[in-house]
């Protein structure tokens, strides 16, 4: 295991010194502000739209009618189409709305993120030989595994940045949001964004480990990563009374599957979290299928 | 003598195309400075590829230090390996990349820290040190290179084309830091540069399309024991004497050049050809002015071509 740990940590600093990995995190910084700053928006036109229908004066800065805007049924909607569930959508709203769009948006950006940037820690190196250089000194596995970890670290700061960058454009932009309470619901959707990550993280690494094209590993981790939406649309659409049994199946094997308990209010997410982790193992350990007993 | 690296037999194929190695089979004893040498695609990189286990074998047996086949997890900081067409992490600085790899191989991290600071001394990039690897030079990357084989002092260094690309004062540094280490660690030293390996090495490996063609000391396998060419100046030499001194040698006068041919198998031979030779040219007021033993490995490698 300290293997594992020396590998990850050296991994990590490879990593955000590669310009594709810092541009990727800028990218992924300037998406979070420019959803954040949308978010904000869209919250002023809901209000707004609530203040005509009440026939009170509409607000300059988003987040003045917050508390009534809560108890609308506008709101509700937004919800449910977001978390896929009414009951869920009604027991959230206990929570700061920036916070949720965070973790939404941290559903749809993150697995793109952990699967494009992991994608190269393998492949390039094998192309390069300089894979080498390691190899002498600890097992094949072993590396994997440490890359693999220097990855998910490397998500984690992705997400944690989203996080900062989501709450300065949020106490920038809306009014009345309590900052250190907002703080905090931030840094534990990161945590959750960055758990349902993990499995993507696993394909990236896993397609890495399949070629010496960086390039191809990153096409084929994208696209399996927007191939897992296409099939839980499609076990969702299974779900409805025409195959319920391979919907259930499918759902079980994709990590969208477990996304609603990621929105549980309580610790239910956490067994969710598991699950991913064992996904991203499970996607792994097919990659490595190939890599143990390739030459190098 | 125990063996430091012994291949028998050992067969590698790419794909389904020729076989890079067709039934290798040598050994190199501990402590030697062995040069491993062959002409382009003779399967020199693959064998040390295989050796440090980046290729599997399809047939044989590789013994690394008396354990075995090379087992990574198993074998920490007892192998060194130059790749010859590995390319270096590059966004690290040389301190950094070689202080991750001692670790790697189990050193504390003050250790690493300290054997990193050390190896860059060592191969001269003491001022580079906290330079990015991708902004240094080729030769100083290939420097790096060699202090990452040499790396906590390993038993068995496997050296591929370790001179290359580096400017002749660079190499006759390196080359000097690599002798040092003769009878400490066991080297094995692929190069193209004749001169450089009979100059450093003292036992030698030739291969060709993947076999193993001569192997043995460095004197054995140039004839330097066994052949000597004595260039003398004016002046009468009776080689009665001689003969009569050394009665198992043939020795022959081709001009200006003494020839002599002794069995070579007596390790003792080429000092007793030495002494008597020296004596009757002292007794005959002889001047010798030039000496050459063997056919040179140059040579050799060129006969068997």
């Amino acid at each position: 295991m300290t293997d594992v740990a020396l590998v990850a940590w050296f991994e990590l600093f490879r990593a955000v010194r590669t310009w594709r990995a810092v541009a990727l995190l800028v990218l992924y910084g300037v998406a979070s502000a420019g959803a954040a700053y949308l978010f904000a928006e869209f919250i002023g036109l809901l209000e707004n739209a609530m203040a005509d229908q009440l026939g009170v004066a509409r607000t300059e800065t988003p987040g003045a009618m917050m508390s009534d805007l809560l108890d609308s049924q506008q709101l509700i909607e937004v919800l449910t189409a977001m978390t896929g569930s009414g009951d869920l959508a009604r027991q959230l709203l206990d929570i700061l709305l920036p916070a949720l769009f965070f973790l939404w948006l941290g559903f749809l950006l993150v697995p793109f993120f952990a699967a494009s940037a992991s994608a190269e820690c393998i492949a390039t190196d094998t192309r390069t030989r300089a894979i080498r250089f390691e190899l002498l000194r600890t097992s094949r596995i072993e590396l994997v595994l440490g890359r693999f970890v220097g990855q998910l670290l490397l998500t984690a700061l992705a997400s944690a940045t989203s996080a900062v960058v989501m709450w300065g454009v949020t106490m920038w932009a809306m009014t009345g949001v309590p900052a250190g309470a907002l703080a905090g619901w931030l840094a534990y959707y990161a945590l959750r964004t960055w758990a349902f990550a993990v499995p993507f993280v696993g394909v990236g690494v896993a397609t890495s480990q399949l070629t010496t094209s960086s390039a191809w590993a990153r096409v084929m981790a994208i696209g399996a990563t927007a191939g897992s939406w296409v099939a839980y649309g499609f076990a969702r659409w299974l779900e409805d009374d025409r195959a319920p049994v391979v919907a259930d199946l499918l759902l079980q094997l994709l990590p969208q599957g477990w996304i609603r308990d990621m929105w549980s209010p309580g610790a239910g997410w956490l067994a969710s979290a598991v699950a991913c982790g064992a996904l991203g193992l499970g996607a792994l350990a097919v990659g490595y299928l190939r890599f143990h007993r390739r030459d190098l | 003598m125990s063996t430091a690296l012994a291949l028998r037999q050992v067969t590698k194929r790419y794909g389904r195309g020729a076989k890079a190695l067709d039934g290798m089979t040598f050994s190199i004893p501990t402590g030697a400075i062995a040069g491993f040498v062959g002409p382009n695609g003779a399967g020199k990189t693959t064998t040390f590829s295989v050796v440090c286990g980046f290729l599997s074998p399809d047939e044989g047996e590789v013994d690394v230090l008396g354990r075995g086949p090379f087992v990574a997890g198993e074998f920490k900081g007892q192998l060194g390996v130059l790749p010859q067409d590995a390319e270096l992490p590059d966004r690290h600085t040389p301190v950094e990349l070689l202080a991750h790899l001692g670790r790697l191989q189990g050193m504390a991290r003050t250790e690493a820290r300290r054997e990193a600071d050390r190896l860059v001394e060592l191969v001269r990039l003491g001022d580079r040190r906290h330079a990015r690897i991708a902004t240094l030079s080729h030769g100083m990357r290939r420097r790096v290179a060699v202090a990452s084989a040499l790396c906590g002092s390993p038993p068995l260094v496997l050296l591929d084309e370790p001179l290359a690309g580096l400017d002749p004062a660079q190499a006759y540094s390196l080359r000097d830091n690599l002798a040092s280490l003769r009878g400490e660690q066991t080297l094995v030293v692929s190069s193209h540069n004749l001169g450089e390996i009979e100059r450093l090495c003292d036992w030698i490996v030739m291969v060709r399309d993947g076999r193993c063609l001569r192997e043995g000391p460095v004197d054995e396998v140039t004839g330097a024991a066994a052949v000597s060419r004595w260039e003398l100046g004016p002046g009468e030499l009776a080689l009665e004497p001689l003969r009569r001194a050394l009665p198992d040698a043939t020795i022959e006068r081709e001009g200006s050049v003494l020839v002599v041919r002794s069995s070579g198998r007596d390790e003792g031979a080429p000092d007793a050809v030495a002494a008597a030779v020296m004596r009757c040219l002292v007794e005959a007021g002889v001047p010798l002015r030039g000496l050459s033993r063997g056919v040179g490995l140059e040579r050799r490698f060129l006969d068997d071509e």
